[in-house]
């Protein structure tokens, strides 16, 4: 029994085909990287794994439910959470309260008072690093503060897998470092996790395995650094002329690199 | 089958007011997000102007029919520049209850100068009929439905003619874009609310003709022109003229046959189906 | 300047869970008025009921469109049914027990917002104001056309002898609706239905039943109208569609609502004590055109006041930040 698997994913909007036949699984305990150029279906991907999107064909089955036969509001309560690009905060809440329905209605809420809820929001925000601004309201937010409380929310929801789409968009050097330390120590406490990110830096510093969509497809998937070097995933990402001359690139560096361990030695 | 006949003729001749009224409240509703619950109170003012030039003046209602509108025009252009504006983007409560406000003070007003006592307008034609097969058709119905349709198409020839028509779809599809394109939102949003107050004065006319004059009458007109909205969709001018002339044709059966105490129950039941099955409308396009 | 501020912040809005201070202050202000039927003078009593009914209303229309965000526009048709309840009773069943007609009232009320709910909740902003505003009207209309509930012309009630029980209870309804409103605020339920306002996809995300809330709130909001309405019926000693059904009970809630502060706990109160004051000053010294004053009152409230008294009292920034906040509404 496998613990996420995207089976032969597909969804259309009218006359474009935004998934086709997508399949791949996901580990527990790891972090997979979705990346691929823009238009690539990623965080169509997001929406059908989140259940927020039915497929039109194929399904996600995950802790032996498919997502898609789920209410939206229940999905949650099987485990999988996931924050937005465009983000979605409680405006005139304060960041606590925000932070604080996701622990009153998630995973363990019902197990939860209000008193509850709002400690174990706090504690989340100082895992993610908002509880000096626990007070203040959700709309008087800075960006990067603004996407913290998204990863807050959602790990209030007490998540086995948690999705983030693009949570770096928009953050400086620094940011970006906190926010890879972050994912780490999310998933050092049991969680899985699914990024898309357009950043490589952030996906090969921290993905466990990569899947790389283009135009709707799955184009490669394996180990990060393999999966970055492949021919295909060039191409998608750069062009056909690019690759090639790469692939040549690469064919004169071998020959050079065999040239040289020849020559020391002297004659064949 | 005559009488099938006659309900549906009065049906449509009647269908033609409404489809005027539904139109002004369609613009604002449709392009500005607002609500104006003073629509029929417009409308009432537009009665009274025609009843004002009729008695006082001898001058057709078909004639103050411009007047009507270019004042009602006027007056809608400055309430929307100098009062609305301020609260656009507000909450839809907000302008929910300013309208409501507004149309408190007018009919209150129209109180205080008119009374609440009932007028009317009767012109020399005003029982003359003529005979189409079975069906008897009242001259001034006539005129008013082809009145209607006129207006109507002089807005959909302005909407989709004029540099300032073009504007204001330009405006309602993305306000930022047209903002930087140079359109100057307030002036326009305030021509916007004119034109639906003019429209609503128009219709008052057309109303003078058939109905009696007091202060609450345009109410009634209010929620028809909802259930209009809703019918023909937002945003429209075909959507407002099948929507009017739909609920025309349903009202007259309805009060036919289930009694017209109970008419507007009836109305409201198709409405609540309609917004409940198809909130775009029959014909409209998918707004907010 | 600063001290001041921070001083008025304590009496504001307190976030969602409602302001401590501005509880105790409402529930002191409603012990006070217990005080009222021992003054033996009809007028005041007829003017505080009113007060308390205005005040239940408000409080009732708050949960569904102060925290819940979904604006009604019809809540006054669980008024009219509440009042239609205790005149049923009366004419049919010489019923003149108050507390049967008010639980009776609540009951039905309940039962409509239950079955309404599900398909009138699902529509969203403008379409479910409109819709509600609809089944007010048709509700009304309805009515006036089933002679065993009244009819167009309504029944008279004789009343018991005991003038003020009416008194007592609106009071106890309205007392209750406060506290009612004080426990959501500070519950998980309060919470769902300010996330449903804020954003309710968000909130689904996290897990909210939307549509259960939804419903529930508009249950609640409907048998606290219901029972002012119940208990009007009796104190007026006469219901007709028109009487139980005007426009007043429909919109002077909302106004109180937002002159108070919407989506607070003592907004709605302090918000009918004020309309009330206003109406009645208007009402004696303009006896003429005092509906006219009125539109203009509604208008002024709209314009300078769309957040409400309480807010204004929490509101940073003095009297510019007051004045950048309005900005925020205007092309």
């Amino acid at each position: 029994m496998s613990f996420l698997r995207i089976e032969n994913v597909g969804m259309r909007f009218g006359g474009l085909q935004a998934l086709d036949d997508v399949s791949f699984e996901v580990a527990k305990g790891s972090v997979l990287g979705l990346i691929g150029p823009n238009g690539s279906g990623k965080t169509t991907m997001m929406n059908v794994i989140s259940g927020v999107y039915k497929p039109s064909a194929g399904r996600v089955q995950f802790a032996g439910k498919t997502i898609a036969d789920v209410r939206t509001h229940d999905v949650c309560k099987l485990g999988i959470a996931r924050t937005f690009q465009i983000v979605k905060p409680f405006a005139s809440l304060t960041v606590r309260e925000n932070v604080a329905v996701g622990a009153m209605y998630g995973r363990e809420g019902s197990k939860r008072s209000t008193q509850q809820s709002f400690e174990r929001s706090q504690e989340l925000l100082e895992i993610v690093g908002l509880a000096r601004v626990g007070d203040k309201a959700a709309s008087d937010l800075t960006i990067p503060d603004r996407k913290r409380l998204e990863v807050a929310k959602a790990l209030a929801l007490d998540p086995d897998v948690l999705l983030l789409d693009e949570v770096m968009a928009g953050l400086n050097a620094t940011e970006v470092d906190e926010a890879i330390d972050l994912i780490r120590t999310v998933n050092a406490r049991g969680v899985t996790l699914i990024i898309v990110e357009h950043l490589m830096k952030a996906i090969m510093s921290v993905s466990t395995s990569v899947v790389v969509l283009a135009e709707g497809k799955k184009i490669a998937e394996g180990l990060p650094h393999e999966v970055v070097a492949s021919p295909e995933v060039i191409k998608a990402y750069l062009g056909t002329r690019f690759a090639e001359r790469q692939m040549q690139l690469d064919e004169i560096k071998r020959e050079v690199q065999l040239a040289r361990e020849v020559e020391p030695g002297a004659h064949a | 089958m005559n009488l099938f006949f006659q309900i549906l003729v009065n049906g449509i001749l009647v269908g033609g007011i409404f489809a005027v009224v539904a139109l002004g409240f369609s613009l604002v509703w449709g392009i500005m997000n607002i609500i104006n619950l003073a629509h029929g109170s417009f409308l009432m003012l537009g009665a009274y102007i025609a009843y004002v030039l009729f008695a006082n003046y001898h001058l057709d209602p078909f004639l103050s029919l411009p007047i009507a509108f270019v004042v009602m025009f006027l007056f809608g252009y400055l309430i929307q520049r100098y009062i609305i504006n301020f609260v656009v983007r507000a909450p839809i409560l907000t302008t929910f209850l300013l309208t409501f406000g507004l149309s408190l003070l007018l009919i209150n007003a129209a109180l205080l100068v008119f009374h609440g006592d009932i007028k009317g307008i009767t012109t020399s034609y005003s029982g003359a009929n003529f005979s189409l097969g079975p069906v008897t058709v009242p001259w001034s119905k006539l005129w008013t439905l082809v009145a209607a349709l006129v207006i109507t198409a002089l807005m959909q020839l302005f909407l989709t003619g004029t540099k300032t028509g073009r504007a204001i779809r330009a405006t309602s599809m993305d306000i930022g874009a047209a903002q930087l394109s140079g359109v100057r939102v307030a002036h326009l949003y305030a021509i916007v609310f004119g034109l639906g107050s003019g429209l609503a004065g128009a219709a008052g006319v057309l109303v003078s003709l058939s109905y009696s004059l007091q202060p609450s009458m345009g109410d009634p007109f209010l929620i028809k022109a909802f259930v209009v909205c809703v019918l023909g969709g937002l945003g429209s001018v075909q959507g407002a003229l099948v929507g009017g002339i739909l609920y025309g044709i349903l009202e007259a059966f309805g009060s036919q046959y289930v009694g017209t105490g109970l008419q507007d129950a009836v109305a409201l039941v198709v409405l609540l189906i309609v917004l409940i099955v198809r909130p775009t409308g029959i014909m409209g396009k998918a707004t907010a | 300047m600063a001290k001041t501020s921070a001083v008025l912040r304590k009496v504001g809005m307190g976030g969602i869970t409602g302001n401590r201070y501005a509880f105790y202050i409402s529930c002191a202000i409603l012990a006070v008025l217990l005080v009222v039927p021992s003054l033996h003078n009809g007028y005041l009593e007829n003017l505080f009921r009113g007060v308390l009914m205005f005040a239940t209303l408000s409080l009732g229309w708050n949960i569904i469109g102060g925290y819940t965000g979904y604006v009604s526009f019809g809540n006054v048709v669980f008024f009219g049914v509440g009042a239609t309840v205790s005149s049923v009773l009366w004419q049919h069943y010489q019923q003149q027990n108050i507390v049967l007609a008010i639980v009776l009232a609540a009951i039905v009320a309940a039962l409509m917002a239950l079955i309404l709910g599900f398909p009138i909740l699902r529509l969203k902003g403008h379409y479910f104001g409109i819709a509600t505003l609809g089944i007010a009207l048709a509700t009304q209309e309805i009515i006036s056309n089933i002679d065993w509930l009244g009819g167009g012309s309504g029944f008279t009630i004789r009343q018991a002898g005991f003038f003020s029980e009416y008194y007592y209870a609106m009071w106890a309804i309205c007392v209750i609706s406060l506290v009612a409103t004080w426990f959501i605020a500070r519950s998980k339920f309060g919470y769902a239905l300010v996330a449903i306002r804020e954003n309710e996809e968000a909130a689904a995300i996290l897990g909210v039943d939307a549509t259960k809330y939804k419903v529930i709130a508009w249950m609640i909001s409907a048998m606290m109208a219901a029972a002012a309405g119940s208990v009007f019926a009796f104190a007026n000693g006469f219901i007709d569609p028109p009487t139980s059904f005007a426009v007043d009970n429909n919109v002077f809630p909302i106004v109180m609502a937002i002159l108070g502060g919407v989506g607070t706990v003592a907004g709605p109160l302090v918000g009918a004590f004020v309309l009330t004051a206003i109406n009645e000053t208007l009402w004696s010294k303009f006896p003429q055109i005092h509906t006219l004053f009125f539109g203009a009152v509604i208008v002024l409230v709209v314009l300078f006041l769309p957040r409400g008294i309480l807010w204004l009292l929490a509101v940073r920034g003095g009297f510019r930040g007051f004045i950048n906040s309005l900005k925020a509404y205007r092309v």
